[in-house]
């Protein structure tokens, strides 16, 4: 018997937390790591190919844009802006999203469909189109980036939450504990929430991901932060223009986005894979 | 011989090894004739329908002896031989009628297929089912053929399935536990129709079981399985007027009875050993658990000994079998002479459905009044439906009563303080421990969960805990146990240990004990039994078992519809029943001695 918790041992759980911590650990050490400084201009080496093509500079290893920063350090300092966002901004969404569903889930009734009725309406807006209103009003920058994300995407959260609650309110266990003389509050917290804490942690993975793509599209369209700080989607803007002449400004980014996504959802799934209580419970016995 | 199996091995791959499921069964089953095979949970009965189906779950196989049908191996049989006879010549009544039928079709659909399968041609399909629907008292089958299983209650869908079985004329009929999914008074009908259909057709059913007293009454032979072996085989009058197994005996004895004076259970120590713990029992796998164990037992598997005509049980010490008893139970006080502790009168819950415009309601509970007394335990038996479970949430609080009022030691519902009061005083044990134990908690945590509000300490609840399970006769280790570490006994133990560490003086208890081996369950019983004794409190007992409420209540309320019918005490009410309803459910009780006639009334479900 090993003394690793199911999801430990899992390999794609494994991975995805390797991919994962290995970007939050660049974007933590990136001044330690980036050769320059990420806005430093270098107006005589501009749109330089990797240092291994033909062309390349040893000095920028993945080359540098239309304004002589280097590729390298920019996705470094770039994946700051990605994994602050990723976690302030699932969390975020994740507390909003679960009390609500709590509260939903577990006294039903008038607030129930209240809060149900509002996740709707939400989510008739478009995400993307609702996200750019949000940033327009309320002005480009870190917090309002993450504000921009949370206030989209806590539906996500309550909706599938929601009905999980529901199905371990009905259990007779929650009962039991109300009649023992818990408090509302002791029940949900006791009872209840251990049971639906393993999908919470799937969804916040899940949702990381997310983050980072909206992130990225926020800063493609020049809605995120200010053209001061390195982000991916800025990249991938400016790149855009000279993608005839050096395409490695645009498929470096694209990587750093698919790679980071890549990761959260396959800790994502992994992580639903051992943790959903449906899968596990009998091989538990 | 339409059936034969000579010396049956079925083996179950676990971890690389090779468990025996089966071990050398041997059984005949002639044309006409209805063999039931009885045992408990675990006893390998199923498997026996699923070898000769050949539908046994992955990783199990039949790895010796042989499995004939009317003189055909069905062992060595190829795949599309096999198909042909499955459904034509051997025809199987499912466990749950409602799942076996498709819900997206209509019953004409499914009969159809099925006859088309058989090969009835077209022309003549609808005569044949309605001739059958006939047969199995279905009236109306003209209006049935377009209806929806959902639409039909689980007697019918069981009556429609066992049309389907006698449609081909099969020479052999499977029944696995056909009745388990239904109601007593429903149980009764089919139970007759499937002995009717049979008799009519000449038919071979194989009959399998957990209830030995139903198997008493349609069955011709019994075979009594227990840890994958034949314990007892023989005509079934004999086998269980005088049981030559010990196992067969205390079976009996744990069952409690719905006539004469009132015994305690028999209850069996322990549980039947599980797979691999009876594959390295070298002896008699009953050895452990067997009154009358010798050294001998021990040592080798018993041979069969003939204890009558063709009359055979696996006991070397058969013939000290009928001194096992039960003792005579000493009559109770009469609690009714106590204070009354709880008092409901008028009592009403309405469940009202449909939108702001079109509202209807459905009375779950109507009109209910009756007293509970200190130290008294009162039965509540009826069917689903009946209001029974919806009576015990209103009473415990988790649902609010339309109408009527509730008293509890005093305290009146609306009174201030009652909800506080209500909650030190009354508990709830519920139906499904699986349900009504926290997969995330450990049996401390569990029980005593009720000390998590006060102050309690970690070293207080682990003492508490300790004392709790000493009480309820579980062992201390179980005590940092998971709930799914538990066998379903033990889970109900605690889940009975949880509500007693409130010291409540009212004890709800909603079916705890169905679902439960027999044998477990007169261990329950006696568990309940001797807390009384002990603890002093008073409990509404809801059940569907009727001989299970006459074992421990002293009086009992008869619910139907949400309305209680017939009251009174308990000996009072089951043997000189006044309304026509308790003397329905009681006649569908199959009696407790083999030789007496089992008349339930009327052949409708």
């Amino acid at each position: 018997m090993s003394s690793l918790p199911t999801w430990l041992r899992s390999p794609r759980v494994l991975i995805g937390l390797a991919v994962v911590s290995l970007i939050a650990l660049i974007a933590l050490f990136a001044p330690l790591i980036a050769p320059h400084d990420p806005n430093d201009q270098n107006l005589v080496s501009t749109l330089l190919p990797p240092a291994w093509a033909k062309g390349g500079d040893a000095q920028f290893p993945l080359g540098t844009d239309s304004l002589g920063r280097c590729t390298l350090s920019r996705l470094i300092y770039g994946a700051r802006i990605a994994m602050t966002v990723a976690i302030v901004a699932a969390f975020g969404a994740m507390i909003i999203g679960a009390i609500l569903a709590h509260i939903a889930g577990y006294f039903g009734g008038w607030l129930d469909w209240l809060i149900g009725r509002t996740v709707d309406v939400w989510m008739s807006f478009p995400p993307v189109i609702l996200s750019l209103i949000l940033m327009v009003g309320l002005g480009t920058g870190l917090r309002n980036v993450i504000l921009a994300i949370v206030l989209v995407d806590w539906t996500r959260f309550c909706r599938v939450l929601r009905s999980e609650v529901l199905v371990v309110t009905r259990r007779d266990y929650v009962s039991a504990a109300r009649l023992i003389g818990f408090s509302h509050w002791r029940t949900v917290t006791r009872e209840i929430l251990p049971a639906t804490l393993p999908l919470l942690i799937t969804l916040i993975s899940l949702e990381m991901g997310i983050a980072v793509t909206v992130e990225a599209i926020l800063s493609f369209v020049g809605m995120s932060v200010g053209s001061d700080t390195p982000a991916w989607g800025q990249m991938i803007a400016d790149a855009r223009q000279y993608i005839y002449d050096a395409p490695w400004g645009l498929i470096f980014p694209i990587l750093a986005i698919f790679v980071t996504v890549l990761g959260f959802n396959v800790l994502g799934d992994g992580l639903r894979r051992t943790l959903d209580v449906r899968l596990t419970e009998t091989q538990r016995a | 011989m339409i059936l034969q199996a000579r010396d049956l091995t079925v083996s179950a791959a676990l971890d690389g090894e090779r468990v025996p499921v089966l071990r050398d069964l041997s059984l005949s089953l002639e044309a006409g004739r209805v063999l039931g095979l009885v045992g408990e949970s675990g006893a390998g009965k199923s498997m026996v329908g699923r070898a000769i189906a050949q539908l046994l779950p992955p990783g199990f196989a039949v790895t010796a002896g042989s499995l004939a049908f009317a003189g055909r191996d069905l062992v060595t049989m190829d795949g599309e031989a096999r198909r042909a006879l499955l459904g034509r010549e051997i025809a199987f009544i499912p466990q749950e009628p409602l799942s076996a039928l498709n819900p997206v079709l209509t019953i004409h659909r499914q009969f159809d297929e099925h006859l088309a399968r058989i090969g009835v041609v077209a022309r003549d399909r609808r005569a044949r089912m309605l001739d059958l629907f006939d047969a199995v008292h279905l009236p109306r089958g003209a209006d049935l053929l377009g209806r929806y299983p959902h639409q039909l209650s689980g007697g019918m869908c069981q009556r429609v399935l066992i049309a389907f079985a006698f449609a081909s004329r099969p020479k052999l009929v499977i029944a696995d536990e056909p009745t388990t999914a239904l109601d007593v008074t429903i149980q009764a009908r089919i139970v007759r129709l499937i002995a009717e259909m049979q008799e009519r057709e000449g038919t071979a059913v194989l009959f399998i079981t957990h209830d030995l007293r139903l198997a008493a009454q349609i069955c011709d032979d019994i075979l009594v399985l227990y840890a994958g072996r034949a314990a007892e085989y023989g005509p079934a009058k004999p086998v269980f007027t005088a049981p030559g197994h010990p196992y067969t005996r205390c079976l009996q004895l744990a069952n409690p009875a719905m006539h004469g004076t009132r015994r305690a259970l028999y209850a069996l120590p322990d549980r039947m050993p599980g797979l691999r713990a009876y594959a390295a029992i070298a002896g008699c796998a009953f050895a452990p658990r067997c009154p009358h164990v010798i050294d001998d037992c021990t040592r080798a598997p018993p041979p069969f000994v003939a204890v009558g005509t063709r009359h055979v049980a696996a006991c070397i010490r058969a013939e000290q079998t009928p001194k096992i008893s039960a003792p005579v139970l000493a009559p109770s006080d009469d609690p009714a002479q106590s204070a009354p502790i709880l008092e409901v009168s008028g009592l009403g819950k309405r469940f009202f459905s449909g939108n702001l415009f079109r509202r209807s309601s459905v009375a779950a509970v109507d009109n209910v009044g009756f007293t509970l007394h200190e130290n008294e335990f009162v039965g509540v038996v009826g069917e689903s439906g009946s209001g029974k479970s919806t009576l015990a949430r209103l009473i415990v609080g988790l649902e609010t009563p339309t109408e009527g009022r509730i008293a509890i030691a005093g305290h009146h519902a609306g009174d201030p303080d009652f909800d506080a009061h209500r909650r030190r005083t009354v508990q709830m044990v519920f139906q499904d421990p699986q349900s009504a134990l926290n997969p995330r908690r450990r049996v401390v945590s569990i029980v005593t969960q009720a000390m998590e509000i006060g102050q309690a300490t970690w070293e207080e609840r682990l003492a508490r805990a300790g004392l709790l399970l000493r009480e309820i006769g579980l062992p201390a280790e179980a005590a940092t146990r998971f709930p799914a570490q538990l066998s379903g006994g033990q889970r109900q133990r605690v889940n009975i240990a949880r509500a007693l560490c409130a010291v409540p003086r009212i004890l709800i208890a909603d079916e705890i004990v169905s679902g439960l081996d027999v044998s477990v369950q007169a261990q329950l019983l006696n568990l309940l039994a001797s807390l009384r004794r002990e603890r002093a409190f008073a409990m509404l007992f809801i059940s569907h078992d009727l001989s299970v409420v006459r074992y421990l209540c002293d009086r009992v309320l008869v619910m139907t519809r949400g309305e209680v019918v017939e009251a009174g005490p308990t000996e009072q009410v089951f043997s000189a029943p006044t309304h026509a309803y308790t003397r329905a459910l009681l006649a569908a009780v199959p009696p407790d001695d083999a030789s007496d006639v089992w008349a339930p009334s009327g052949t409708q479900a």
